[in-house]
């Protein structure tokens, strides 16, 4: 017995089987091309989606209200405590704070020129860092803020927070049910179609077995037909994506630059993601032929 | 080698194939199977390769119960058998020698030592000179002596042929009992199905008749076991 002769057995079964039946294998490429392209897409989109929700997150800013009859030490040494934290603080004193809403007012600023002092409290303009930025974090962050002395209120933009945040985890479902159903989808049609090539060598399966195959002997060219074809879709699909960002996506971006699109400026390493789908088109090759072979050996 | 106790085959809504046969083959024998069209011939032959289940009834081949062995061992029985059909049932898009090969590979064999066997036996059997011919390309004779030694390749202990001369004229019959009597010498039980009566006349053989599923007779041949069932 020897596993070199037997997996020089099955390359030359499934070479064969490629060459006999070029059109059913060509629709089970393309199917898994088609698949793979669609992930590739979504895969890219998801990560920007990501770097989207935290460039919003890092607009965040928390507002520390202080008690304006505590003195400046008080002030500066809750400043500097949240410095001591790595965060960026900005001390605003009431008559910067005053300023800024006759700038942001405009006109209608009008109505403060009689007030005779500044009736705005000092405060400390907070940038968390990354790590701080969910909504759990902020609101720990905050609570522990107003159990200062020196501190009235604490402002962060609560309710955007939680919304971005529960966008962002929809967004993110949403993701893994279209992932999982494309994948479904793509199963079943690989399935179907290498049923076919192997329904038009029932002959050659049923002699295999007259002189002794094992399940296993004759399932294995099939799985690797089914690798190959998985192998050669991710190709035809790194080829799209790359010619989808080369000509789509910039006009998108110039369309709609407020956002980033996908690939716009993808960080991931494109070797990487060549072999992630090739190993994933081999996966679903692999698990298309082994369903198909499977049942057709049960019926 | 093949041993059969009460066996019955019935299909749903068909009269019984095969009813209450007892039969046995002794390692080495050269044994016929007879009768008309429909008498449970080929059905025996498929109980014997465990290509379907008895009904009723135990059948021991090479020691083996194929009525209680595992799906998973049947390859492995089948391993120390030849099976030739009367539709030859060759891979047309593979050469001969790679068809004769096919047994070999199965075994994990290694491709240059089956490709020495499998011509070694096109040899024995004339056709060392069609290996590389498609099996199409083949005259029916030729054909079947291809199945021949295919199914012999592995030096089987055991080998069955359901019809092996159906297609062919006198002459060529005559070329495949000589091949399969060649095996018989080398040592392989043969069990062979036919309604050639004349050609199962002249073998001198033994020859088990059968006739609506039943053995009707069993006559013939230097080996002493018989049973009538």
């Amino acid at each position: 017995m020897s596993a070199v002769a037997k997996a020089q057995t099955f390359w030359r079964s499934a070479m064969e089987g490629i060459r006999h039946q070029p059109f059913v294998h060509a629709v089970s490429t393309i199917t898994l091309a088609i698949a793979l392209f669609t992930l590739g897409l979504a895969r890219s989109a998801a990560h920007e989606l990501d770097r989207l929700v935290g460039s919003l997150g890092g607009e965040v800013r928390v507002t520390v209200y202080l008690d304006p009859r505590v003195p400046p030490a008080a002030r500066t040494a809750v400043a500097d405590g949240l410095r001591r934290r790595g965060m960026a603080v900005e001390e605003v004193s009431p008559h910067a704070a005053l300023e800024r809403l006759v700038r942001e007012l405009g006109p209608a600023a009008e109505s403060l020129r009689g007030l005779s002092e500044d009736p705005l409290p000092p405060s400390l303009e907070v940038r968390v860092p990354e790590s701080m930025r969910a909504p759990a974090s902020l609101r720990a962050l905050a609570a522990e803020l107003r159990g200062i002395a020196a501190v009235t209120g604490v402002d962060y933009g609560e309710q955007a927070v939680e919304r971005l945040s529960a966008i962002a985890r929809a967004v993110r479902w949403a993701g893994w049910v279209a992932f999982v159903v494309l994948v479904g989808a793509t199963l079943i049609i690989v399935s179907a179609t290498l049923q076919l090539a192997i329904y038009a060598r029932r002959e050659e399966v049923e002699i295999q077995k007259l002189v002794g195959a094992t399940d296993r002997f004759v399932q294995a060219p099939f799985l690797l037909e089914g690798a190959l074809q998985g192998i050669a879709g991710a190709a035809l699909a790194i080829a799209g994506l790359i010619a989808f960002r080369q000509t789509v996506s910039p006009q998108l971006s110039t369309l709609l630059s407020f956002l980033r699109l996908p690939g716009a400026g993808a960080d991931a390493s494109p070797w990487m993601e060549a072999l992630e789908l090739a190993l994933a088109g081999a996966g679903l090759g692999l698990a298309g032929s082994y369903l198909a072979v499977h049942r057709f050996l049960r019926a | 080698m093949i041993q059969m106790f009460h066996v019955t085959k019935a299909y749903p809504g068909d009269p019984p194939a095969l009813v209450d046969v007892n039969l046995s083959v002794e390692k080495g024998e050269f044994v016929f199977l007879t009768g008309p069209s429909g008498a449970g011939k080929t059905t025996l032959l498929r109980l014997v390769f465990c290509a379907e289940p008895a009904t009723r009834g135990q059948i021991l081949v090479g020691g083996r119960n194929v009525a209680r062995i595992r799906q998973g061992s049947i390859p492995f029985l089948r391993r120390n058998m030849g099976v030739v059909f009367q539709d030859f049932k060759l891979l047309p898009h593979r050469t001969v020698l790679d068809n004769v090969a096919l047994s070999l590979d199965v075994l994990g064999v290694p491709r240059a030592e089956a490709r020495q066997r499998a011509n070694r036996m096109l040899k024995l059997v004339g056709l060392q000179h069609k290996t590389e011919s498609l099996p199409l390309k083949l005259s029916g004779g030729e054909q079947q002596r291809v199945v021949i030694a295919r199914a012999l390749v592995n030096e089987p202990a055991l080998l069955l042929a359901d019809e092996p001369t159906g297609n062919l004229d006198p002459e060529l019959s005559q070329e495949i009992m000589s091949l399969l009597q060649d095996a018989n010498v080398r040592g392989t039980t043969v069990v062979v199905a036919t309604h050639d009566l004349p050609m199962v006349e002249r073998s001198g053989k033994r020859v088990v008749r059968l006739d609506r599923g039943r053995i009707v007779s069993d006559a013939g041949g230097p080996t002493v076991v018989r049973r009538v069932g």
